[in-house]
C-alpha cells in the first residue's frame, strides 16, 4: 500500500517528459501543416493524439508489427504523391512522417535523441518555406520546448516545475544567441549550391510572367507581396513617372500576350545606339524579392547594365525592347544598382517596315475591333491623333476599372470595347494595343509595376505585387516608342495616387479599412513594420560571403581573407565565451548578511590574536579568546558573540535588520 | 606492457595518482568532458545542417545551426559546473567479513549556490552500480557505496568516479578520486565451527561437543557469524525468510561462568592458517554472542578475558590483521 503514491508520482513525471516532448514534437511540426499534403496532416494529427492518449492512459506503445505496415503505407502515399522520396517536398513530407512514426516507437534514451535531432532538422527544413521575423521567432520557440524536453529526460532524482525547467531551456537558448550573432557574421561562409538543387527547390512564386492573358495580373494585384524595395540616391520621381518596365509583350495570339525573343536589327548591339537620352539620370538601388523570373524591372527607361553582387556583366542582357534580364531566374532576393532617364527616344530613326511585327494581328479575332479602328483611321490621318482619340474615347464612354470584370469570349477586345466596358489595365492595353494595330499602328503591351509607396521609416520605396501593370506603347515617325496608358485615361488615380486604392483590401489591412495614404496609427505600425521586414531582408536574409567581406572592409579589416575572418572568429567566440564563462563559474553561495557580519568578526580576531579554527563554533571561540584577548577587548568580543550565537541558533532571534545593526555597532567597537 | 602504458598516460593526462587523504576539491584541472554518443551524433547533425543552409542559401538555417552549436557550447559550461569545485569528504568504510560487501560513505558537499543534477557515483572500474545523485545549493549528501570483499585485511577502497550527461545528454564531464581509505575486512568465520573451546574453573575442561548439552535458554534474532548448527531451525522453518521473516538462533544459559581462552596457538599445527583464523572469528563472534567473557591469543597479541563489542572488535581486527 505505501508503495503505491511513489509509484504513481515517478510514472506521472516520465508521463509528463514524454507529454512535453509530444507537444514539442507537435509544435516542430505545425509550420509544415500549411504545406504537406492534407493526408499528412491528418495522420500526423491522428498518430499525435493516438501518441498522447498511449501515454496519458499508461499503456504500451504498439508493437513493431502494428508499427511498421502503418509506416510503410505512408511511404508508399509519399511515393505515389511525389514520384520521388528525394527532393524538398518528398523529402520534408518523408521527415515529418518519420518524427511522428519515431515518437510512437520509443524504448530506450537513445530514441529520445532521435527524435529530438529530428525535430531540429524539422526546424531546419521549415525555411524552405519562409524566412520571416515571424518564422525565426516560432523557430526559436520550437527549440526552446524542444531543449526543455530534452533536459527533462535527464534530471534522475528531483524534478523541477515545469516553469522552472523552461526557464533553463531559454537560458541555454539565450546564453547561446551572443555566439550565433558572432557565428552568423564571421563564420566562414561558402557560395551555394553545393550540389544539383532538386526540381522543387524553388516553389511557385507570385510575379510577373511573361505572358499575359486576362485575369493574369488582375490575380497579382490581390498579393500584398513585396516585388522589390528601392533606395534613390536622388529625389524620388513624381508618381506618374514611376513606371517600372519588365517584359515587353509582342505577340498576340488571339487571346493572351507573350514576350517573343527577337534578334536585334541593330548590328552594334553593345552600344545601343537605337536609342538616345536627355535629361539627368535617376539612380535606383533595387532589392528584388525572389521571382523564380529572369527579369530585372527599372524605372523607364533604362540606359546602363544593372551590377549585381556575384554575377558578371555579361549574364546580364537589355535588349531592343529595352527589356533587362539575366541568365538565370532570380532564386534569391538580389540587389542592383542601376540608372534610368525618364527622357529617351527609343527607335525614332527606325521605319515602320522595320516594326512590321509590332502590327501583327491574328486573323478572324474581334471584327468590331478593327471596323472601329478602320472607322478612325478615316477620321484621323494623323498616327498621334488618332492615338488620341481613342484616349479620349476612353474616358468620354462609360468606361469603368475593376478588378472583377465579367468573363470575356473568344472575342475578348469586341466584348470588352463594346460589351462589358469594364476591365482592368491589362483589358485596356491589350484592347488599346489591338486597335492601334487595327489602325496600322506598330504598337505594344509592356508589363511591369507602376508607382510604389514610400516607406517614411526607412526611406525605401516598396513597390508590391498590387502594383503590378500593363500599359501600351505605340511607335509614331519620327519620334519612336511612345509609353501610353490608356488604364490612366480610364481611372486617372490609378496612376496618380497607386493601385492599392481600386483594390479592396484584405484580411486585417481590409478589416481596418487603411487607406494607404493617409498617416493613421495603424498605417505607421505598417510601415514601421514593413521598414523592420526590410532590414531583416537587408541584414539577415541577404548576408553572404561579399557581404561578410565588404562589413569587415568597413570596419577597417582591410583585405581580409578567409583564414583572418576564422581567426578573428574564434578570437571574439574566446572573448565572449570568457565572460559569460565567469559568472556560471564564479558562482559562490551567497552568505547571509549575519554570517558576513561573523566573517568579519573572525577576520578582525585573526589579525589581533588567533584565527579561528574552521570546526570550531562561536562558544569554542569566544573561549580560546578569552585567554589571548585583553580584557577590555574581550568583553566586546564576549557581547559580540552571545549575540551572533542566539541570533544564529537561538529560538526568537527578533527581527534581523535590527541585529544585524546592533552587531555592526558591536563590531565596531572590537578594536 | 600496453596496459602499463596505459595506466602511465592515464596518470599523466587524468591525473591518476597516489591516494589523497582528507577532504578533496574536484578543481578545473580535474574534471574532464568529453562529448557522448548522442553528443557524436549532434556534431553529425550541425554538419548536415550546414551543408544544407549552404545548398539552399538559407540564412536562417545558418542561425539555427549556429543557435545549436552555440547550445552545445553552453552545454559545456553546464555540464562542467555541475561537477566542477564539488568538494568530496571519504566517510567511514564498515567492516566487514570476508566475501561480503563493505559500505563506504562517501560525502559530497557543494558549496555553490546552484543545485548540482543527476551526478552518478560509483567505482572506476566496470561491472559496479552507479548511484544518480543530486546536490541541492549550499549542502552536503551522504553516498554509500558497496564493494565486495574477497579476503581479510585492510582492503584499499578503489578508485571511485563521478560522472554527469546533465543537462543535455551530449557530453559526459567525469572525475576520479582514489581516497586514502580502507575497509576492514575480518576473516571469514568458519562454518559450522566446532564448539567453543571451554576450561572452566569450576567445572572440568569441556570435551568439545559436549557444548550442546548447556541448557536452552531461547531465541533471539540472526547475526552474522552465528553458527549454522546454533540456528532454530524449526523456529525458521515456521515463517518464510522471503516474506521478511528472519532467521532466529538459539541462546544457551549453560558454560555462564566458565573461561573460554581462544588461543591461536592452541589449534592444531597442521591447519592452513587462514582456516584457523576463520575458526577464530567463528568463536570470537559465538564467545561475544553468548556474552561470555573470553579471553584472546594470537601471536604476540594478548587480549586479557574480556566481553563486549570493543573486546570483539579488537580481536576481530587482530584476527584481520594477523601477519599482514
Amino acid at each position: 500500500m505505501m508503495k503505491t503514491p511513489l509509484f504513481r508520482t515517478i510514472l506521472s513525471r516520465d508521463k509528463a517528459d514524454t507529454l512535453l516532448l509530444i507537444f514539442a514534437c507537435a509544435f516542430v511540426l505545425l509550420p509544415h501543416a500549411d504545406h504537406v499534403m492534407w493526408w499528412v496532416n491528418a495522420s500526423c494529427a491522428l498518430l499525435l493524439t493516438w501518441r498522447g492518449w498511449l501515454t496519458l492512459s499508461g499503456r504500451r506503445l504498439p508493437h513493431a508489427m502494428l508499427l511498421l505496415p502503418v509506416a510503410i503505407l505512408m511511404m508508399a502515399c509519399v511515393f505515389l504523391t511525389h514520384r520521388t522520396f528525394f527532393g524538398r517536398e518528398a523529402g520534408v513530407t518523408m521527415l515529418v512522417l518519420l518524427l511522428t512514426c519515431k515518437l510512437l516507437e520509443m524504448h530506450a534514451k537513445r530514441d529520445l535523441f532521435v527524435v529530438i535531432f529530428l525535430g531540429f532538422f524539422i526546424l531546419l527544413t521549415s525555411f524552405f518555406y519562409q524566412q520571416t521575423i515571424l518564422a525565426a521567432v516560432l523557430t526559436l520557440t520550437g527549440l526552446c520546448l524542444l531543449l526543455t524536453a530534452q533536459l527533462s529526460f535527464h534530471y534522475t532524482g528531483v524534478v523541477p516545475p515545469l516553469r522552472q525547467r523552461l526557464k533553463f531551456g531559454a537560458t541555454i537558448l539565450g546564453l547561446a544567441i551572443p555566439l550565433t550573432i558572432i557565428a552568423f557574421v564571421l563564420f566562414p561562409r561558402i557560395q551555394g549550391p553545393l550540389w544539383g538543387l532538386p526540381g522543387d527547390a524553388h516553389s511557385a512564386r507570385s510575379g510577373l510572367s511573361s505572358s499575359m492573358s486576362p485575369g493574369n495580373i488582375s490575380d497579382l494585384a490581390q498579393s500584398e507581396e513585396i516585388a522589390f524595395r528601392v533606395k534613390f540616391t536622388q529625389e524620388i520621381p513624381a508618381k506618374p513617372l514611376l513606371y517600372w518596365r519588365g517584359i515587353v509583350m509582342d505577340k498576340f495570339d488571339g487571346r493572351s500576350w507573350s514576350h517573343e525573343d527577337r534578334r536585334s536589327l541593330y548590328r552594334n548591339a553593345e552600344e545601343r545606339d537605337w536609342i538616345s537620352y536627355t535629361g539627368q539620370p535617376v539612380d535606383q538601388e533595387i532589392t528584388l524579392e525572389a521571382s523564380g523570373q529572369n527579369w530585372l524591372f527599372a524605372l523607364d527607361m533604362p540606359a546602363s547594365k544593372p551590377e549585381i553582387e556575384g554575377s558578371s556583366a555579361s549574364s546580364i542582357i537589355i535588349n531592343q525592347q529595352m527589356e533587362t534580364r539575366r541568365e538565370q531566374s532570380t532564386q534569391e532576393r538580389i540587389k542592383y544598382q542601376i540608372a534610368s532617364y525618364p527622357g529617351y527616344s527609343l527607335e525614332a530613326n527606325s521605319s515602320r517596315e522595320m516594326q512590321a511585327h509590332s502590327l501583327h494581328l491574328p486573323a478572324g479575332y474581334n471584327p468590331r475591333t478593327t471596323a472601329f479602328a478602320a472607322s478612325l483611321r478615316q477620321q484621323y490621318q494623323d498616327d498621334l491623333q488618332l492615338v488620341r482619340a481613342v484616349l479620349d474615347y476612353f474616358r468620354r464612354e462609360a468606361y469603368s476599372y475593376t478588378l472583377d470584370p465579367p468573363l470575356l469570349g473568344t472575342n475578348s477586345a469586341d466584348e470588352f470595347l463594346f460589351d462589358t466596358k469594364a476591365g482592368f489595365c491589362e483589358h485596356y492595353a491589350s484592347a488599346f494595343v489591338l486597335l492601334m494595330r487595327a489602325a496600322n499602328i506598330p504598337a505594344r503591351v509592356v508589363a511591369g509595376y507602376q508607382g510604389g509607396e514610400l516607406n517614411s521609416i526607412d526611406g525605401f520605396l516598396e513597390i508590391r505585387q498590387s502594383n503590378a501593370h500593363a500599359w501600351a506603347e505605340v511607335w509614331l515617325e519620327g519620334k519612336g516608342w511612345i509609353r501610353v496608358d490608356p488604364t490612366a485615361a480610364v481611372a486617372p488615380e490609378r496612376v496618380e495616387r497607386s493601385l492599392n486604392y481600386a483594390v479592396p483590401r484584405q484580411g486585417l489591412a481590409g478589416l481596418m479599412n487603411l487607406s494607404p495614404d493617409g498617416i493613421s496609427f495603424f498605417n505607421q505600425m505598417r510601415m514601421q513594420w514593413s521598414a523592420v521586414n526590410n532590414s531583416w531582408n537587408q541584414w539577415v536574409l541577404n548576408y553572404n560571403q561579399s557581404k561578410q567581406i565588404s562589413l569587415l572592409n568597413s570596419l577597417g579589416f582591410k583585405k581580409i581573407d578567409w583564414a583572418q575572418i576564422t581567426l578573428l572568429f574564434f578570437i571574439l567566440t574566446s572573448l565572449v565565451l570568457g565572460l559569460m564563462a565567469l559568472p556560471l563559474i564564479r558562482n559562490r553561495p551567497r552568505l547571509s548578511a549575519l554570517d558576513k557580519v561573523y566573517f568579519s568578526f573572525c577576520r578582525k580576531m585573526e589579525k589581533k590574536t588567533a584565527a579561528r579554527a574552521l570546526h570550531e563554533g562561536p562558544s569554542a571561540y569566544l573561549e580560546r579568546l578569552r585567554t589571548s584577548l585583553p580584557a577590555a577587548d574581550f568583553e566586546n568580543a564576549e557581547r559580540f558573540l552571545k549575540l551572533y550565537a542566539s541570533a544564529r541558533y537561538g529560538k526568537n532571534p527578533g527581527p534581523d535588520n535590527i541585529l544585524i545593526r546592533r552587531l555592526k555597532t558591536l563590531l565596531a567597537a572590537c578594536r | 606492457m600496453f596496459t602499463s602504458i596505459k595506466k602511465k598516460l592515464r596518470k599523466i593526462v587524468f591525473l591518476e595518482s597516489k591516494p589523497e587523504s582528507g577532504e578533496v576539491f574536484l578543481s578545473q584541472r580535474r574534471v574532464f568532458t568529453v562529448p557522448s554518443k548522442p553528443g557524436l551524433v549532434f556534431v553529425v547533425l550541425l554538419l548536415m545542417m550546414f551543408l544544407a543552409a549552404t545548398n539552399y542559401s538559407l540564412n536562417l538555417g545558418f542561425g539555427l545551426t549556429y543557435v545549436l552549436g552555440g547550445i552545445a557550447v553552453i552545454n559545456v559550461f553546464y555540464a562542467f559546473r555541475n561537477l566542477a569545485y564539488l568538494h568530496l569528504l571519504p566517510g567511514s568504510a564498515r567492516s566487514v567479513f570476508a566475501g561480503e560487501e563493505t559500505e563506504f560513505t562517501v560525502y559530497l558537499i557543494n558549496r555553490r549556490a546552484h543545485a548540482r543534477y543527476a551526478i552518478s557515483v560509483g567505482f572506476a572500474d566496470k561491472g559496479h552500480p552507479e548511484k544518480f545523485v543530486d546536490i541541492a545549493a549550499d549542502s552536503r549528501i551522504a553516498v554509500q557505496l558497496s564493494y565486495p570483499t574477497i579476503s581479510r585485511g585492510l582492503q584499499a577502497i578503489p578508485r571511485i568516479r563521478l560522472q554527469t550527461y546533465f543537462p543535455l545528454g551530449l557530453l559526459r564531464a567525469w572525475s576520479t578520486w582514489l581516497a586514502d581509505a580502507h575497509a576492514l575486512v575480518y576473516p571469514q568465520p568458519e562454518v559450522n565451527a566446532p564448539p567453543l573451546p571451554m576450561s572452566g574453573q569450576g567445572k572440568k575442561a569441556e570435551v568439545p561437543g559436549h557444548a550442546g548439552d548447556e541448557d536452552f535458554a531461547g531465541v533471539r534474532a540472526y547475526q552474522p557469524g552465528d553458527a549454522m548448527k546454533h540456528l532454530a531451525w524449526k523456529q525458521i522453518a515456521k515463517v518464510d525468510t522471503a516474506l521478511g521473516g528472519q532467521l532466529v538462533t538459539k541462546q544457551f544459559s549453560g558454560g555462564s561462568g566458565s573461561d573460554v581462552m581462544l588461543d591461536f596457538s592452541a589449534l592444531p599445527g597442521n591447519m592452513d592458517i587462514e582456516l584457523k583464523l576463520s575458526r577464530m572469528t567463528s568463536w570470537v563472534l559465538e564467545a561475544d554472542q553468548r556474552e561470555l567473557t573470553y579471553g584472546f591469543r594470537l601471536g604476540q597479541t594478548k587480549y586479557p578475558a574480556a566481553s563486549g563489542p570493543e573486546h570483539r572488535d579488537a580481536c576481530l581486527r587482530a584476527l584481520a590483521l594477523y601477519d599482514m
